[in-house]
């Protein structure tokens, strides 16, 4: 009897995509690549204006014609009431600004030579998410993953338009709640992942969602980075897998070569889950200053947003002057297996490879 | 600028007597610079206050009395997003 096709899972059918890897990604040649090569990406746009979301989307469309991508926004979730950014400078104690300018004197990091990027930003609220939302509705794109906050609110609108809706949680009670408001795909994101995970590691919260999620697709994330994971997240009961620290170091990323460089060397031993960075735990590569941080004599990390004014001129400083030393990434645990710089198109296919390999080790078929 | 009572969104305040004096953790966060999505966790006392926030109407509701809230939060009180909102009656 022919086998089934194990990478043709549930999600390939309702994307209409060839293999059930995602890529997340803030550079739209990956996008591009990506979707080019049967694969689904997925643009991470929280930090964009409504008109340069606007023009990623034309640009995107340019490159992949009527295939299938999506945008992703981080939708707040909880607000406190909010100070200017003056007030929340004044905040910052004493003692810490010392601490800090300590790290700087201990390894000569430079003044920034660009304003201070955080000072620019300025924050998301919910009037800038609604305007990026507005501009998915307009454009009505194939795709809105909700990386952080329920997009339960914002569903009927999207799916009138024939948009999908994608919910990422940390949680099983977070994907409880949004399968029951109907998201289209669940992403369970395990505590291995780049960036600000949940607390639950991957292998266990994919089968806790996948055994609540009756027909909503269920998409693995964190730490995956192998076909060898993307396997192991099929015999988990997902469809597909989310996979960002893969396209970091790619040909066609826009990251910085030193940090390509740096992701390529790295170990899983090398990234850190720390609040040193914004003042909520994060997954990141090491470096001077987490190192600082990490040492008894630090003072305690301060609650966000204080803590991300404080770190925010030293990544500035790191970034501006192009110090390994300095600088640093968000990297999930699997970064350990990314060692050359490839296409992405050849890492999408070599993920297909490794998968179908792993499971001819399975059944014997070698 | 978050607080949405204080929006140039269209916001209309209400009172919800069934979530008043409830008990309920909050599944929050929210982006830090550099794009990237942050947890924040926080347990206290629904008020019932909330406002409905644009349209379709994205409905946020007032904790106060926190009894958990992230490592050096300031302050007793924060904005949750409905949806995020768990009645530790629920639980």
């Amino acid at each position: 009897m022919a086998r089934r096709n194990p990478l043709h899972t549930k999600l390939c059918d309702m994307l209409g995509i060839e293999f059930p890897i995602i890529a997340f990604t803030h550079c739209k040649d990956v996008v591009g690549a990506v979707v080019n090569a049967g694969g689904f990406a997925v643009l991470g746009e929280a930090m964009h204006t409504p008109d340069e979301i606007a023009a990623d989307i034309k640009w995107i469309r340019s490159r992949v014609g009527d295939k299938p991508f999506g945008i992703d926004l981080v939708l707040p979730a909880s607000v406190p009431p909010s100070d200017t950014l003056e007030e929340l400078l004044a905040k910052i104690p004493e003692g810490h600004r010392k601490f800090v300018q300590g790290i700087k004197d201990r390894h000569k990091v430079p003044e920034p030579k660009n304003p201070v990027a955080l000072h620019q930003w300025g924050g998301l609220n919910q009037e800038m998410a609604r305007a990026q939302l507005d501009v998915l509705l307009d454009e009505r794109i194939p795709v809105f993953v909700s990386g952080l906050g329920s997009p339960a609110f914002i569903l009927k609108a999207m799916h009138e338009r024939g948009m999908k809706v994608f919910g990422l949680i940390g949680k099983t009670r977070q994907a409880k709640r949004e399968i029951e408001a109907g998201v289209d795909v669940i992403i369970a994101q395990g505590y291995d992942a780049a960036g600000h995970t949940g607390p639950i590691g991957t292998f266990s919260i994919v089968p806790e969602v996948k055994a609540i999620a009756g027909d909503t697709p269920v998409v693995a994330a964190g730490g995956v980075t192998t076909g060898r994971h993307l396997a192991a997240a099929l015999c988990l009961g997902a469809a597909g897998v989310w996979t960002g620290t893969l396209w970091l170091a790619c040909r066609e990323s826009d990251s910085d070569m030193i940090v390509k460089e740096k992701l390529l060397a790295a170990t899983s031993d090398d990234t850190v889950y720390s609040r040193c960075i914004s003042g909520m735990p994060m997954r990141i590569l090491k470096c001077a200053w987490t190192d600082e941080w990490g040492k008894p004599e630090a003072p305690a990390i301060l609650p966000a947003p204080y803590q991300m004014l404080l770190s925010a001129e030293y990544i500035q400083a790191a970034n501006d002057h192009r110090r390994p030393d300095l600088m640093t990434e968000a990297a999930g645990q699997g970064v350990d297996f990314i060692k050359t710089m490839k296409p992405a198109r050849q890492i999408v296919f070599d993920m297909v490879d490794e998968t179908l390999a792993a499971f001819d080790e399975l059944t014997g078929d070698e | 600028m978050n607080d949405p009572r204080h929006s140039p969104v269209p916001a209309r305040p209400g009172f919800d007597e069934a979530m008043a004096g409830k008990r309920a953790e909050c599944d929050g966060g929210g982006m830090t610079a550099g794009g990237h999505a942050a947890r924040q966790e926080f347990a206290g006392m629904l008020t019932g206050e909330y406002v409905d926030h644009g349209e379709p109407p994205w409905r946020w509701y007032l904790m106060v009395d926190l009894f958990r809230k992230p490592e050096g939060y300031p302050g007793d009180v924060v904005w949750c997003e409905s949806a995020s909102v768990f009645l530790l009656a629920d639980e």
